[in-house]
């Protein structure tokens, strides 16, 4: 059977000397691939690298060019352990039609490494960037130290994209939240250093307005709306979430406003700590409440000034 | 001669081009973890795409040109690869083998290709030109780079499957039991692929080879 896996002329020209396994000796398994010539019987679905060639090779009923041949593969890719390797080597001195095919195969392996060396030259840079193969944009992040904890800062071309209380939230957390909002994540310092200089002048009384575009990009429009209203509450002042909500038309929407309020990306330049409760009390915040009473802090915004600002509010909504 | 080994492959269940390898309960794979590496994680940032992309970009990419066999179907194959992981990303638990994730989104994404669009030249063919074109006397006179060509030709004619299985064992070092992994096939499928790829290859050019 062996003399169909190679043109005849081949086959006959280099001196084969094994002979063929009778049928009989087929089993099973192998009877499928027996009604196609060309397939070989190493093929069968046994799978697992074959061992122990020698002592199969020494039982009668094997060929022991079937076995070499079945195994040449194996033998090239270093598969083999090694007093198999030095069996199918021993063989191939032995035998010139196995010499022939182990030589074939390595010629043709050698083909395959030199279309691959071809095919990859330059790779490394030829290879398209994630931003061109996904076409979303970029936030680069870095981090700053500030007197309510480490910070973490993001901005893509188009402004500030996220700042993230590191003893609130996991920098883990932030980043993949960034991720899933459309936006391929790189560490990036010096990409933030105009954000991280006015947050640390804001943190050092030196800055109440921010001079910095945000970018909302994977906000949801009613979150947004809540947000591009309260970005106009000035310095030092508060509002509740009931007139937020009805300064957007949505006068019930008090709950919905701290929700969104919530999920605020860009807090400190989006000042969502300027909104409290009706109450007075100050209600929940992004970074926890003890970060929302500093920021107030920072511009003298006093438990009594909150509390006649919600009075005011109440008065107006009365 | 390829129908028996088609038989194979089928026997194997197939990923569909929409099932990313993210919900292998249903087909009984598991999720590879990062265990399975010997590369320890080391970047703080793992866990972020980009970091992902930063560490593997390339032997995938290189993946998808040895898989395409040429620059341009590479770059859509990478590309096409990248919006899948981005898309199953944030589903992928952390301590998943993304390495194996990846290479298997891309076996999966290059396999479907070859389905739907199919190959010009069925294996037979191929075979044929590579065999009748030239004559035993004037392959001495072909150079190399011919030679190159045509293995290059023989090998784009491989059943997608073969191909795979054949790359990634030559040249990314990957074990049959990985390979079956790669190919949510059984092992014995994945060395028979490589090996019946290597045997037609050999079939084809050995009286090509100076011997």
């Amino acid at each position: 059977m062996r003399q169909h896996d190679l043109p005849e002329r081949y086959a006959s020209a280099n001196g084969h000397t094994c002979h063929p396994v009778p049928d009989t000796h087929l089993n099973p398994t192998m009877d499928q691939f027996m009604t196609n010539p060309t397939s070989s019987p190493a093929l069968t679905a046994q799978g697992s690298i074959p061992s122990d060639l020698a002592a199969q090779a020494a039982s009668s009923a094997t060929d022991p060019c079937d076995l070499a041949e079945a195994v040449m593969p194996d033998l090239v890719f270093g598969d083999l352990n090694q007093a198999d390797e030095d069996w199918v080597r021993g063989h191939t001195i032995t035998c010139n039609y196995c010499a022939n095919v182990l030589h074939s195969l390595e010629h043709v392996c050698s083909a395959l490494d030199e279309c691959a060396d071809d095919v990859c030259e330059n790779a490394a840079a030829r290879r398209p960037s994630a931003t061109l193969c996904l076409g979303i944009p970029e936030a680069r992040y870095g981090f700053m130290k500030s007197p309510v904890g480490d910070v973490l800062v993001a901005a893509s071309d188009q402004g500030v994209v996220e700042i993230s209380y590191l003893n609130h939230n996991g920098r883990h957390e932030s980043l993949r939240e960034l991720e899933q909002r459309g936006y391929l994540v790189y560490e990036r310092q010096d990409r933030v250093r105009p954000v991280v200089d006015q947050l640390q002048e804001y943190f050092a009384h030196q800055r109440q307005t921010f001079d910095l575009p945000f970018d909302l990009g994977g906000i949801t429009d009613f979150t947004r709306s809540v947000l591009e209203r309260t970005v106009h509450i000035p310095y030092g002042k508060v509002q509740t979430y009931g007139e937020v909500a009805s300064a957007i038309g949505k006068p019930k929407a008090s709950r919905a406003v701290g929700n969104a309020l919530g999920r605020n990306p860009v807090p400190v330049i989006i000042p969502c700590h300027r909104v409290i409760l009706s109450s007075g009390a100050m209600g929940w915040y992004t970074g926890g409440p003890e970060i929302k009473r500093a920021l107030l802090g920072i511009e003298g915004v006093s438990y009594a000034a909150r509390e006649s600002a919600a009075q005011a509010s109440l008065g107006i909504e009365g | 001669m390829d129908a028996g080994w088609d038989r194979v492959s089928e026997g194997n269940r197939f990923v569909s081009d929409l099932s990313l390898p993210l919900e292998p309960a249903s087909r009984g794979a598991p999720i590879p973890t990062s265990s399975d590496t010997a590369t320890p994680v080391s970047d703080p940032d793992h866990c972020l795409f980009t970091s992902m992309i930063e560490r593997f970009g390339d032997e995938i990419y290189r993946f998808a040109c040895q898989l395409t066999g040429n620059g341009a179907d590479a770059d859509d194959l990478y590309q096409e690869t990248l919006l899948k992981a981005f898309r199953a990303y944030a589903k992928l638990p952390t301590d998943a083998n993304h390495r194996a994730w990846l290479y298997r989104i891309c076996s999966n994404t290059f396999i479907s290709d070859r389905r739907k669009h199919g190959r010009v030249s069925p294996m037979n063919d191929v075979m044929a030109a590579t065999l009748s074109d030239h004559a035993p006397d004037q392959a001495r006179a072909l150079d190399a780079r011919d030679l190159l060509r045509d293995v290059e030709r023989f090998v784009d004619a491989l059943p997608p499957k073969q191909r795979v299985a054949l790359v990634l064992r030559k040249h990314h070092e990957y074990g049959y039991a990985d390979i079956a992994d790669v190919l949510n096939s059984s092992e014995a499928a994945a060395r028979a692929n490589v090996h019946e790829a290597l045997t037609k290859l050999r079939g084809a050019f050995s009286h090509r080879m100076e011997v």
